[in-house]
């Protein structure tokens, strides 16, 4: 197995519409890691810091992050991640509808490693998570804790 | 701020002004009687003393003339007395002197009589006396004449005797007692005068005290209400220094009010269109994947045709051939309108959020170049686009550009097609503020519509052009912000005048 293999993707978002879309899409794009996904912003973060098998301890991850959560900010969750010794190299990738610039500042200057659109029109969304696809599929995702 | 606080200020002062306004009317109107009041004492004082005067001149040349009568009898006396020794001297001595003297004294005599008759003639009895006089002295000199004559003659003894036992002695008696008698009357007659001349002059004085005593009374009240109104005059003043400072902070607050409820609605705008694209993005996304599953159902119904074509009813033929791609396509169009609304409205709250930069604007220039973005349509139309020299005003580059992209570009979009564009942008200054008019002559807009056509979504005329009906909208909210006004002036067929009137200046706290 080639190690990207290994890599968990954590999906954070609130509705379960854009998460099957979301999903479909990585896998016609050919993508088969394990997906986590949660829809809210608490057991999101119980997961991603719970030693038993969240990736501070089971290994890499990729994190798809809705910033719209009924329970918090993705602000919020980017920040604890970012601010976090073993997740700060975790990959995280803003995929929203907020397109507005100052989100988009923040999210970046927080340690964003990419900020996606979802777009209303569906195959430039389709499009969107294939490309999103194949990038996962190239990309090295850092050892947890190294 | 952006936004205008409606000035409903007026209805605070107005009843303050009012209430002030009538007491000021009121005092104004005591000062003015009390003036008046003065003026009337002082005119009636001074008519009064001029009569006075008047009556004292009158007195005065009353008593000259009581002491001229006095003097006449007085003088009168003498000559009689003189005339008499005279003629007695003459008598005794027979000296041409004594003749003399009595000549003169009858001479003065001549003159006196007729005198004192004409200065008495005002008062009947002492004229009558006058008149008695006057003919006891004609009888006294009738006398003398006829004895002196006697003497002349030589009669001596005759005339001696005739001297003894004439009626002189009597006539002079009577003379002097009639002229005492006069004298008397005209003494009690200058009393009487000299009282009422006093009179007179007292009860002046006494009018004269009264009015003086007036006038200071009313100096006095005219220093009281003056005092007063003052005092009234300081207190509204005072009163309407707080009621502006009042007002400034009710502005300030007003207009921070309004500004947080602006902010409320840029957010509501904002948080809106968010959670509505969300919706609409699994619309979409689940409405292609209906699409993307009716192509291998496309196939089953052509596989199943083929090997069991009783098993394919029209009715499945038809679901599958048009209904489902016909109601996909329905979704998919309002779903993609959806999305370009919801759009809008970003756009528009966007607009609302972002930070204005103020600085000086050559609109010539500026307004040259949003039109350069738009010669390529106007030119393929034949149209021509004129910019007179326009006004410089000082306020934000971008909301300036888009206002006016916007309304040229509309006057490009609603041509009309059977007569060549033409667009003209003229501009003055009227007051503090700038007027820019845009005109075209297309294809106009009906009165009816005028409102509508700057509301959100809303248009007007025959839809032939694409657009959502956001342009005016927008241009308006952009004009509001800039704290300036647009109207609109156009018929139907008869080409459209957008006017303008923004700040020469545009403030921003």
């Amino acid at each position: 197995m080639p190690e990207s293999q290994a890599v968990t993707i954590v999906m954070i978002e609130d509705d379960e519409g854009h998460a099957r879309l979301i999903q479909k899409n990585l896998q016609r794009a050919g993508i088969s890691n394990a997906v986590r996904h949660f829809t809210d912003g608490t057991t999101a973060l119980a997961y991603l810091f719970d030693p038993a098998d969240g990736p501070t301890v089971a290994g890499p991850a990729l994190l798809l992050l809705d910033l719209n959560l009924p329970d918090m900010s993705g602000i919020d969750i980017l920040a604890k991640i970012k601010g976090d010794e073993r997740l700060h190299r975790t990959p995280v990738v803003v995929l929203t509808t907020t397109d507005d610039q100052r989100e988009i500042d923040r999210c970046y200057d927080l340690g964003a490693n990419v900020y996606i659109t979802k777009p209303v029109n569906y195959e430039n969304f389709a499009d969107a998570i294939r490309q999103l696809g194949l990038f996962l599929s190239v990309i090295k995702v850092p050892e947890a804790g190294a | 701020m952006s936004e205008r606080a409606a000035p409903a200020e007026g209805a605070v002062s107005a009843p303050v002004a009012e209430s002030s306004g009538a007491g000021v009317r009121r005092i104004g109107g005591i000062i003015t009687a009390l003036i008046a009041v003065g003026l009337l004492a002082l005119l009636a004082g001074g008519a009064l003393a001029i009569t006075a005067l008047r009556a004292g001149e009158a007195q005065a040349e009353l008593v000259r003339h009581t002491r001229d009568v006095e003097a006449l009898i007085a003088s009168i006396g003498i000559q009689v007395e003189r005339s008499e020794g005279a003629r007695r001297g003459y008598l005794i001595q027979r000296d041409p002197r004594f003749r003399d003297s009595w000549d003169l004294a009858v001479r003065r005599l001549a003159d006196e009589l007729p005198r004192l008759e004409a200065l008495v003639g005002d008062n009947e009895r002492q004229a009558e006396r006058a008149r008695a006089l006057g003919a006891m002295v004609s009888d006294l000199q009738q006398i003398d004449r006829q004895s002196m004559a006697a003497i002349d003659m030589g009669l001596v003894q005759q005339a001696l005797s005739a001297f003894a036992s004439d009626r002189s002695a009597d006539l002079l008696r009577s003379i002097r007692a009639l002229r005492l008698e006069m004298a008397d009357v005209e003494a009690r007659l200058l009393e009487l005068r000299d009282r009422e001349r006093i009179e007179t002059l007292n009860s002046s004085y006494a009018i004269l005290a009264f009015c003086a005593l007036l006038v200071l009374a009313i100096i006095a009240a005219t220093i009281l209400v003056i005092r007063r109104y003052t005092a009234e005059l300081a207190r509204s003043r005072d009163s309407l220094h707080r009621l502006n400072t009042d007002l400034e902070g009710v502005v300030g607050e007003r207009t921070n009010e309004l500004q947080r409820a602006n902010d409320e609605i840029q957010r509501f705008a904002y948080i809106v269109s968010h959670d509505l694209r969300s919706p609409l993005v699994n619309v979409m996304g689940f409405t292609a994947e209906l699409e993307s599953a009716r192509q291998p159902l496309e196939n089953l119904v052509a596989a199943v045709e083929v090997r069991a074509p009783d098993l394919i009813t029209p009715e499945v033929r038809l679901a599958v051939a048009e209904d489902l791609p016909e109601a996909v396509r329905f979704i998919r169009a309002s779903t993609e309108k959806m999305d370009r609304l919801i759009n809008a409205i970003l756009k528009l709250s966007r607009d609302g959020r972002r930070a204005l930069a103020i600085e000086k604007l050559a609109m010539s220039a500026v307004v040259e170049a949003a039109a350069d973005a738009l010669r390529h349509p106007i030119d393929d139309a034949g149209g021509e686009l004129v910019v007179d020299k326009l006004p410089d005003i000082i306020s934000d580059r971008v909301s300036i550009e888009q206002i006016f992209s916007n309304l040229i570009e509309n006057a490009v979009k609603y041509r009309k097609p059977e007569r060549p564009l033409r667009i003209q942008v003229s501009g003055r200054v009227a007051g503090q503020r700038a007027i820019f008019e845009i005109a075209d002559n297309g294809r106009g807009i009906d009165p009816k519509d005028h409102e509508r056509v700057f509301d959100l979504f809303r248009r007007s005329g025959t839809q032939d052009q694409p657009g959502e009906g956001i342009g005016l909208a927008h241009v308006r909210t952009v004009v509001w912000r800039l704290g300036g006004s647009i109207e609109l002036d156009s018929a139907l067929d008869d080409g459209a005048t957008f006017r303008l009137s923004l700040p020469l200046r545009l403030d921003v706290e």
